[in-house]
């Protein structure tokens, strides 16, 4: 990894880039499957009472990294910091959100089970740290298995160039976060292999709300076609289940869209005016903390931004009304009461009437390990939280 | 030596005579072969790499062809920085355009020119920048005329392509291509190995070889790598840029062919070798089994010739003496008592030739013999048949002890086989002297004797069995051969040296028994 670390906790500042470790560390009530379906975590068992309600059952065996029993006033205090009511009833908790704009299962993904002891944050995962600074985060297993990752250490290397020249000296075994040209330059490595991991984000192009919905479901069509991909990515760096099916491509006459753009989306700004043809405007290109407060004064038509997409929930964080990420104020009766009720196929269907965006790409996680471990595997919601069940060969 | 011996050496002989001057060729030839072989190796690498550096060569020029052309198309436009991100959009490896003039600011300017070099660009005039690794691809600042007086078309251009390209190399399963800048610092790997140095700017093992090959120093085609492999290697410079290509292929891949053709005729050449010897050996067995009866039933029938013609006259003169006995005569009684006795001494000798024909000197019953007093022993022996034949019989010792080891009653047979001999050659009132010396190195005992001598025809087949012409009915003929048989299984050998009536010698030698020594309190070995 490039950059400071950052302090590793089990809440709050989630760039970070030691949260890397926050699954090994801290564990979670309830954990996703490969499929987007909630299962148990820290929690023995899951029932799902309603679309925002979900009652469950401690796991009685776990302790935190420091000894003490994990108790369900940890639980309680845990998840309340990240925003989830909780009652005790009959043995169990039942869990719904603080704010009912907010999905429970995308608060339940987020929210880690902690204690803190002697002012540290100690969680009840299979690690424990070891130290910290700015460049190098350790960690051990607390219970040592053989022919498993005992021992982890993130390295924060200055530039994306020192990481990957360490990466291929063999001084690190994994580098994650990786574009899609920047992999080739490990290919053919003996050392190391690339992994693949279904990305949680997709690139899209955000309307304006105070765009009618009929031009938003054309401009949909428009931005979803193979060709703005093309342009905006290399090939086969988007997955294949990017965006809808292609759309026309035609545009409508009508006033020229400015596109406000940012970060890495310079070409995907670029594709989207040569699409919009003569209705492409001016574009610009501000730095990423302008982003969030443009789009929230809606001084913009189109905007590049890149929305969580998977789990299924997390379009609850996104698009639902008044929801913690929903930015550009995108408000709809339909994926609301979809969402309230965990339906998320209707609520993706409610979405297509009325896009909010157009979805162009969403792109792999990629990373590259060392070849000695056997069954390395990104994802399915944290990048490295299988890494406890890596093995090495021997 | 034993059959089995003998069969196999000859197979051997017989093999090695056949298969290994074959071998010999063929690994002469491969050897041949694989220096050809290094050869056209090399000389594919080298065409490899030049192929790439022309592929190279052509990019970068229709690059910077492209860039003219888009400079003096767009770069006087109002809608020129519109119409240049189209054109990055459609080109990428274009990089950013931008047009860049003396009011530019420092900031915007491709970061590897100067600013001679951005006026000089400014004025008219294509400027480039050596090529250096941006982020992780290697790159290079490159400004053409613009339509726009007094303007500069500038880009970086992203060189990700031909990175591509050199890693697309692919020589044999472990060939690769290496691309190097003016220092030769690496720009590209194909070699995952070496793609460390890329990002790190650390020089390789190949480094000021492809520095010096701009100059015009020749890079070796035979070196070890950066990873401390030996590699065949084909090298090709780009002057204009300031590149080199090295094409590199381990050594052991790019002659595994000759080296498999080489193992394979090795071991296809043990193999008939082997086969040869096999089959050799066990048809040579054949052949001497085959021989060994016919000689077997050759010397039983110059055996049963010998017997039957020995004992036939033994039996005339037993038939004489029965007749004799048949008369009665009491005056013919010590007549028949003699001729029974001589003939009784006679049968006995006969019978104790054949007894030494089947006695066999074995090296672990050998013991040392002091060859003066062994000499004296044999003239006791043959002291009576001496005097009945009127011969003088003398021992001449050597001067000093000598002494040798063996089977004291095989020898003595023979040394008396020789002096019985030696004494029927003699006429009555001559003299047969046992003479003891040391000669070259070992012991001989000679046998000699003034007799009518042995006609030189007849010495050549003196010691082959039943070759006796005595025939005087107390011979078999097995004398002198079994002497020879003696003397050879005790490391020695038998001569002979005559001359028509100058008597006969015939001389034992025999190893000297170098562990004993001359002592005199060392033991008789006589009884």
């Amino acid at each position: 990894m490039w950059g400071p670390l950052g302090e590793l906790a089990p809440m709050g500042d989630n760039e970070a880039l030691s949260s890397i470790a926050q699954p090994w560390v801290f564990e979670r009530l309830l954990n996703l499957d490969a499929t987007g379906q909630l299962k148990p975590g820290l929690a023995a068992r899951v029932e799902r009472l309603s679309g925002q309600r979900v009652r469950v059952e401690l796991r009685r065996d776990a302790t935190f990294s420091d000894g003490s029993s994990v108790t369900e006033e940890d639980v309680v205090r845990s998840l309340q910091a990240g925003g989830v009511q909780v009652i005790q009833s009959g043995g169990g908790l039942i869990v719904a959100p603080l704010d009912s704009r907010s999905p429970v299962d995308a608060l339940l993904l987020e929210a880690r089970i902690f204690r803190q002891s002697d002012g540290k944050f100690v969680g009840s995962g299979p690690f424990a740290v070891v130290s910290q600074t700015d460049m190098e985060l350790r960690l051990t297993r607390r219970i040592p298995q053989a022919g498993h990752v005992n021992e982890v250490r993130v390295i924060a290397y200055p530039t994306p160039r020192d990481a990957f020249a360490h990466t291929l000296k063999g001084d690190a075994n994994l580098i994650t976060d990786l574009e899609s040209r920047w992999v080739e330059f490990f290919r053919g490595v003996p050392s190391l292999q690339v992994i693949h991991g279904t990305g949680r984000t997709t690139d899209a192009i955000a309307f304006n709300v105070a765009l009618p919905r009929s031009e938003r479901v054309q401009l949909a069509r428009a931005l979803e076609s193979q060709r703005v991909r093309e342009l905006a990515y290399a090939s086969a760096e988007c997955a294949e289940s990017s965006g809808t099916p292609d759309g026309d491509g035609i545009v409508a006459a009508g006033p020229v869209l400015r596109v406000l753009s940012w970060g890495p989306f310079e070409r995907l700004a670029l594709a989207t005016r040569r699409a919009l043809s003569d209705r492409g405007g001016e574009i610009s290109h501000v730095p990423p903390q302008d982003i969030v407060p443009r789009m929230k004064g809606r001084n913009f038509d189109l905007v590049t931004v890149r929305p969580l997409r998977w789990p299924p929930s997390a379009m609850a964080l996104v698009w639902r009304t008044g929801a913690p990420h929903n930015f550009v104020g995108y408000s709809n009766p339909a994926v609301d009461r979809a969402i309230d009720e965990g339906d998320w196929p209707a609520a993706e269907s409610a979405l297509r009437e009325d896009p909010p965006a157009a979805f162009v790409c969403t792109r792999d996680h990629l990373a590259v390990v060392d070849v000695r471990i056997k069954n390395p595997v990104l994802g399915p919601y944290d990048v490295l939280e299988t890494l406890p069940e890596w093995e090495i060969a021997q | 030596m034993t059959r089995q011996r003998i069969a196999l050496l000859l197979a051997a002989l017989v093999a090695a005579s056949g298969v290994l001057p074959l071998v010999l060729l063929a690994v002469l030839g491969l050897q041949i072969l694989r220096q050809r072989g290094e050869r056209s190796s090399q000389e594919a690498l080298q065409a490899i790499a030049e192929q790439a550096a022309a592929r190279i060569a052509t990019y970068i020029a229709q690059q910077r062809e492209m860039l003219r052309a888009v400079g003096m198309a767009v770069g006087n436009q109002a809608d020129a920085p519109r119409r240049l991100a189209d054109v990055s959009l459609d080109a990428p490896s274009l990089g950013k355009l931008r047009v860049v003039s003396v009011e530019t600011p420092r900031a915007a300017w491709p970061r590897a020119l100067e600013p001679d070099q951005i006026a000089t660009a400014v004025r008219g005039t294509e400027v480039a920048s050596e090529t250096y690794i941006a982020e992780l691809s290697p790159a290079m600042d490159v400004c053409v005329p613009s339509a726009r007086p007094g303007s500069a078309l500038c880009t970086t251009l992203d060189l990700l392509e031909l990175q591509r390209q050199v890693q697309r190399i692919r020589v044999g399963e472990k060939g690769y291509a290496l691309a190097f800048d003016r220092t030769g610092k690496l720009l590209a790997a194909g070699s995952g190995a070496m793609r460390a140095a890329v990002l790190s700017r650390d020089p390789v093992a190949e480094s000021p070889l492809a520095a010096a090959l701009l100059t015009g120093t020749p890079a070796p085609a035979r070196l070890r790598n950066g990873e401390g492999l030996d590699v065949l290697a084909g090298w090709a410079a780009l002057p204009a840029l300031g590149w080199t290509i090295a094409v590199e292929q381990p050594a052991e891949e790019a002659l595994r062919g000759a080296r498999t053709a080489l193992g394979l005729l090795a071991f296809g050449a043990a193999v008939t070798l082997f086969l040869s010897i096999s089959v050799g050996y066990l048809l040579v067995r054949r052949m001497l089994t085959a021989l060994e009866l016919e000689e077997r039933f050759r010397t039983a029938g110059k055996i049963a010739a010998g017997v039957t013609h020995d004992l036939g006259h033994r039996l005339t003169i037993l038939r004489q003496i029965e007749e004799l006995a048949a008369m009665n005569d009491p005056d013919y009684l010590p007549r028949i008592r003699e001729s029974l006795a001589s003939e009784v001494a006679t049968l006995r000798r006969f019978v104790t030739d054949f007894s030494d024909l089947t006695r066999e000197a074995k090296p672990q019953d050998f013991l040392p013999i002091e060859l003066n007093t062994f000499a004296d022993s044999v003239l006791a022996g043959a002291q009576g048949y001496a005097r009945e034949a009127n011969v003088a019989l003398e021992v001449q010792r050597a001067p000093s002890e000598l002494w040798v080891r063996g089977d004291r009653y095989l020898l003595e047979r023979a040394a008396l086989n020789l002096t019985r001999n030696a004494i029927e050659a003699s006429k009555p009132g001559s003299r047969v002297r046992l003479r003891v010396d040391r000669s070259d190195g070992g012991a001989v005992l000679a046998v000699e004797d003034q007799g009518a001598g042995i006609p030189p025809d007849r010495i050549a087949t003196l010691f082959e069995s039943f070759s006796s012409t005595k025939r005087s009915g107390v011979h078999l003929g097995m004398g002198l051969p079994n002497v020879r048989r003696i003397v050879a299984a005790h490391g020695g050998a038998i001569s002979v040296k005559s001359k028509p009536g100058a008597g006969t010698t015939f001389r034992l030698s025999l190893p000297v028994n170098g562990s004993q020594s001359s002592s005199p309190s060392a033991p008789a070995t006589m009884p």
